[in-house]
Formats: structure tokens, C-alpha cells, sequence
């Protein structure tokens, strides 16, 4: 992944195949403290401890040629935080949901530039409309929101996203939110 | 019906806009796991929907899959409409927008991105 916000997606797309109703990206640019801080957080299918550790454990043990099993993305995105100075850290229960949260150096040579997280969530909350999906980015001191329940408000009943009016609401509602 | 109503039916038919209102006629299935993520999956959903926009096409229904474990082909979609399922991969924004103009206005298989047609006998 050549994008922090293609991360994003990847872990995004794992809460959206565990059944997700709600769904919280935060990413914070904090030059003062020279950290990117990730989160994502769903209300999904989660997971127990035994499937967590053979999840982050692919690439130390799946030597099976099972090419790209499912949440692959989290192993990937452990080893982008991990190679640039920092970690990632992943709280998940059973029928609650699963949190993650990964942190690494915005110095750090390694480190992925930010990408397009418009596109990110563009893709997210079109593609997966029953989902709510809010995003918070802050960088320093500056904030931009998104949240799709209230695009979805704005439209009102019997439009959707996938509209052509409703994906014309959804870029506006993105206009705050960094694409390079 | 007046005149203005026919002219106004006849253009959203035209536009593929469901006069019914209900179902949508077409469904793509656009595979978002990892390997379609890495190969570009996330820039052909947003030509598709880009083109989906520009076109003002109303019967259209998009979501987003995990893998569909086809991953040395990603990126791939699925085109599915009245029970027919065809599936592309090897995509890039441009062949996104062929898909839409020629698979779904003018119902031809853009033939070059066809995943898994029969093979015919030699």
C-alpha cells in the first residue's frame, strides 16, 4: 500500500465485510509531537482472541501459500506503523466491534505519504451506503468532519447516495477533507 | 399524457432512469480487499461513480465486496442485471467508464476486460 489512506480503506473494508452499522476513521497530523495517528473503529462481527493472533500473525506463520486471506490489511498496516518508528494495537470482542489504532513517525523516510483520504471515504460511504460512516482528520490545530448520516439527512428519504444528486452531496460534504 | 410529460419520460428512459422507480435494473459488485485495494480497485470505483454522475444514470446500484478471490486479475467488478452476471478485471478508471457507457447504456460487453468466458473449442 503506497497510501496511509489506502490502509484505511483496506482495515474500512474489514468492517464493512463484518457487518458494520457505524464506522469512525479518525486521522490525526500531529507535527508538534511528529506522530499520524490512525484509528478506525466499527461495531462489527469482531473478533475473539484466537482469530486476532492468527490475523496479525500471517506473515510470521502462513507460510502455507494461502496468498491473501482475509484481514491480510491489518498485518500490512502493523508492518508500514512498525517499519516507521511506531505501532499498531487492535482491541476487538466478539458481537461488540473492533478497534484499531496505529501510530508511526510523520518524519520517518518509510512512512506512506497521507494519499487521498477523500477518495477513501468517497468509496467507503457510496459503496457501502447502510453503513454510517464518520470520519475526523485534524492536522495541528485544524479539523474537517465528515459524516454520511447527515448527507443522508440533507438528501432525506428516497434519495440515495448512489444518486447522482446524492453523490453530488456526498463531494460536498468531502470538500474539507484532504485528497494528496 | 402531454406532450412535455412524453418528452420528459422518454428522456429519463432514454437515460436509463427506472420509470418504474423501484429495483434498479443493473447491480456492480466492485471487489475492495486487499489485493483489489493495492491494484487500483479504489480509482475505479470513482471513475465509475464519476461516470455514473455525469451520465445522470438513476438505475444503477453500486457496493463494495471483499475480495473475490480472482487476486491476479484485481482489479475486478461484477456487472449483474435480470439474472446475467459478467465479470471484468484488469481495470483501470478508463475501462470503468467503458463499462458504463458501453456494457450498461448500450448493452455492449466491452469484450476486452471479460473475465472467464467460455473457452471455444479449438
Amino acid at each position: 500500500m503506497d497510501e496511509i489512506a489506502l490502509h484505511i480503506l483496506d482495515i474500512a473494508m474489514n468492517a464493512v465485510t463484518a457487518g458494520a452499522r457505524r464506522l469512525e476513521i479518525a486521522v490525526h497530523e500531529d507535527h508538534e509531537r511528529d506522530r499520524l495517528e490512525v484509528r478506525v473503529a466499527d461495531d462489527g462481527k469482531g473478533m475473539d482472541a484466537e482469530q486476532l493472533r492468527r490475523v496479525l500473525e500471517q506473515f510470521a506463520s502462513d507460510k502455507s501459500g494461502r496468498r491473501h486471506p482475509i484481514g491480510l490489511g491489518l498485518a500490512l498496516l502493523e508492518q508500514t506503523a512498525e517499519a516507521c518508528g511506531g505501532q499498531m494495537r487492535v482491541a476487538s470482542r466478539p458481537g461488540r466491534g473492533t478497534e484499531v489504532a496505529a501510530w508511526m513517525r510523520l518524519s520517518h523516510v518509510d512512512r506512506p505519504p497521507l494519499g487521498d483520504l477523500k477518495d477513501t471515504v468517497f468509496a467507503l460511504c457510496v459503496g457501502a451506503p447502510d453503513v454510517d460512516m464518520a470520519l475526523t482528520y485534524r492536522r495541528n490545530g485544524w479539523t474537517a468532519r465528515f459524516g454520511s448520516a447527515a448527507v443522508r439527512r440533507e438528501l432525506g428519504p428516497g434519495q440515495s447516495l448512489q444518486s447522482p444528486v446524492g453523490l453530488r452531496a456526498v463531494r460536498r460534504a468531502l470538500l474539507g477533507v484532504p485528497d494528496s | 399524457m402531454k406532450l412535455s410529460e412524453l418528452q420528459e419520460w422518454r428522456e429519463r428512459a432514454a437515460r436509463g432512469i427506472s420509470v418504474r422507480g423501484e429495483q434498479k435494473d443493473w447491480r456492480i459488485v466492485v471487489s475492495m480487499g486487499t489485493s483489489g485495494i493495492a491494484a487500483g480497485a479504489r480509482e475505479v470505483m470513482r471513475a465509475l461513480m464519476d461516470e455514473i454522475e455525469r451520465q445522470e444514470l438513476e438505475n444503477v446500484e453500486v457496493a463494495l465486496t471483499g475480495s473475490l478471490g480472482m487476486d491476479d486479475v484485481e482489479p475486478v467488478l461484477r456487472v449483474e442485471r435480470a439474472g446475467e452476471t459478467i465479470v471484468y478485471g484488469n481495470l483501470d478508471p478508463d475501462a470503468a467508464r467503458r463499462i458504463v457507457t458501453e456494457h450498461i447504456r448500450q448493452g455492449r460487453k466491452v469484450e476486452r476486460y471479460v473475465i472467464g468466458l467460455p473457452k471455444e473449442k479449438e
